[in-house]
């Protein structure tokens, strides 16, 4: 099963999802630029599909540049939730056009600038250069998760090319002895497979271009290719760090979690969680910038009054509150008090 | 009235502690929170090592703008603690007492106390005296009130009762007349021969 099933699962409330996409495009274009980015992004990849537009190299650059921003370890958060949508539209429409999309798909990557003619090769005999895919997209990634990322493609195509039918669960544990070999290869660091990353990046899809039958799994590489692995993949391998898993949020959160955040933080920081030191009750923000005392003693404003009713000296420094006014009208109030507390302590000092 | 909210907090944060600051409260009984008992471990490298003294801890109605009423229940040969009643001399529990200390601040104010007298202030003029003319003999001495009354007492008091049975009186006279004397063993002796 594996993918494959969560191919189809994630498919059918994507279609949903990018119907609704396609209607507010226009408001989700607001929101950030970084939004505006992507979309302009998933825009130019829809019509290359739909409407067989020429695709130019310049929107194939921004392809491949987007790819690693999506890759990145830590992706904002809104971002990622519009991306697991986004990659369900993926995934839709392959299905709907599947022949032509996919082979536009072929020819937008033909034409990224870092294709070289060896991707020409036949997908079967090709693993090493799988290897070398992993390699390559490590480092122009720049990021140890998408690194793992970029070798998923590479796991999906072997599954394709030698398996032949993805629900081989046999094909998995080979997967993973690639992906050690991967690592190991990473380890290595050799500048000159950036070169070659071009043409490995590109194999996997070639293998499910001339099979139509193949179409719901065909667009799967591309996927991989965009994102980084999801926190409840299966596939995920358990050295990832956990790290990515604690920064993503479920994606049904969207927007409103993270500014619903913002909120509390913010309030977090206005609102000192202090609480009085003398009731123990919590501080409002009134009692927060209630500053009687020059030593900084802070204290809610019922204990003050209390005190002033008392010796009228400060908690903090055991020092006379002076009389400054604290309040409008019951300064005259408070300043006879603190004669009074004056008189009293000069009349008991001397004792000590 | 006394602030309820408050002392419970205080109580548990001061428990949660005890194994660290060596200090800690209860209830004294659990009907009223203003009757309190405070223990408070003898600081090392003094006499009092190793004992444990009970405070007795009355909060006032006015608490935590007005002091609390602290006393020891265990006997302390201190210069500023009363040896007859356990009466403490010490400023923060007087004149300098802020409602930003607490019962712990407290406690471990006594702790400190207990670790640096200041006969030059004394509660108990004798111990005063004692402390600054005989140094020795004053630290013996607190040495000995420590293992006597701060230790549990327990054992030592069945040893006491077995000794002083041995030189002949009888176990129910001894008995009585040590814990008249809070297990002094010399004065239960002068005791059962005047007596």
């Amino acid at each position: 099963m594996g993918y494959d099933a969560m191919a189809h699962d994630a498919s059918s409330p994507a279609a949903r999802d990018a119907k609704k996409r396609r209607g507010n495009r226009s408001a989700k274009l607001k929101q950030s630029k970084l939004d505006v980015r992507r979309e302009q992004w998933l825009s130019q990849v829809k019509d290359g599909k739909e409407v067989k537009t020429l695709v130019s190299p310049a929107a194939a650059a921004g392809a491949n540049s987007g790819s690693p921003i999506l890759a990145s370890p830590h992706p904002p958060l809104p971002r990622r939730g519009a991306e697991i949508r986004a990659r369900g539209g993926e995934l839709l429409d392959y299905k709907e056009d599947s022949v032509g999309a996919s082979q536009d798909v072929c020819s937008s990557d033909l034409e990224s600038p870092m294709h070289s003619p060896v991707s020409c090769i036949p997908p079967v005999g090709c693993l090493p250069q799988h290897h070398c895919s992993g390699n390559g997209g490590s480092q122009s990634l720049s990021g140890d998760s998408s690194a793992w990322s970029s070798s998923r493609s590479v796991s999906d195509a072997d599954d394709e090319d030698t398996g032949g039918s993805p629900e081989n669960d046999d094909d998995d544990d080979g997967v993973l002895d690639d992906w050690e070999a991967v690592a190991d290869a990473l380890s290595l660091g050799d500048n000159h497979n950036h070169q070659d990353s071009g043409p490995a990046a590109t194999p996997a899809v070639p293998a499910s271009c001339p099979e139509p039958a193949n179409a719901t799994t065909g667009p799967e590489p591309i996927k991989s290719r965009t994102s980084a692995w999801s926190p409840d993949d299966v596939f995920r391998p358990q050295s990832l760090p956990s790290l990515s898993k604690h920064a993503s949020f479920p994606a049904s959160m969207g927007n409103c979690w993270t500014s619903m955040g913002i909120g509390y933080a913010q309030k977090g920081i206005l609102l000192l969680p202090i609480s009085c030191p003398i009731c123990y009750e919590d501080l409002d923000p009134t009692d927060s910038s209630f500053l009687p005392c020059p030593c900084g003693f802070h204290l809610c404003l019922f204990c003050h009054k209390r005190i002033l009713e008392a010796d009228g000296r400060c908690p903090g420094c055991r020092k006379q509150y002076n009389s400054a006014p604290s309040g409008g009208g019951t300064t005259g109030n408070e300043q006879e008090t603190g004669n009074l507390c004056l008189s009293r302590s000069y009349s008991v000092g001397p004792r000590y | 009235m006394v602030d309820v909210s408050r002392v419970q907090k205080e109580l548990t944060e001061c428990n949660r502690d005890r194994e660290v600051s060596g200090v800690s409260i209860a209830l004294h009984d659990g009907s009223t929170i203003s009757h309190l008992t405070g223990t408070i471990a003898g600081p090392l490298g003094t006499p009092y090592e190793g004992g444990t003294f009970l405070i007795d801890i009355r909060l006032p109605g006015g608490y935590p703008f007005e002091p609390p009423k602290m006393q020891f229940i265990t006997k302390v040969w201190h210069p500023n603690i009363s040896s007859q009643s356990g009466a403490i001399c010490l400023d923060i529990l007087k004149d300098q007492w802020s409602p930003a200390l607490t019962l712990k601040t407290a406690l471990l104010s006594l702790q400190a106390l207990l670790s640096a007298p200041a006969p030059d202030d004394p509660q108990d003029a004798v111990v005063a005296q004692q402390y600054l003319r005989d140094y020795s003999t004053f630290s013996a001495t607190a040495r000995y009130w420590t293992e006597a009354f701060a230790k549990s007492t327990s054992t030592g008091m069945e040893e006491k009762v077995q000794k002083l049975v041995e030189m002949g009186f009888p176990e129910d006279m001894v008995r009585s007349v040590l814990k008249s004397v809070n297990g002094d063993e010399n004065m239960a002796l002068e005791k059962l021969c005047s007596g």
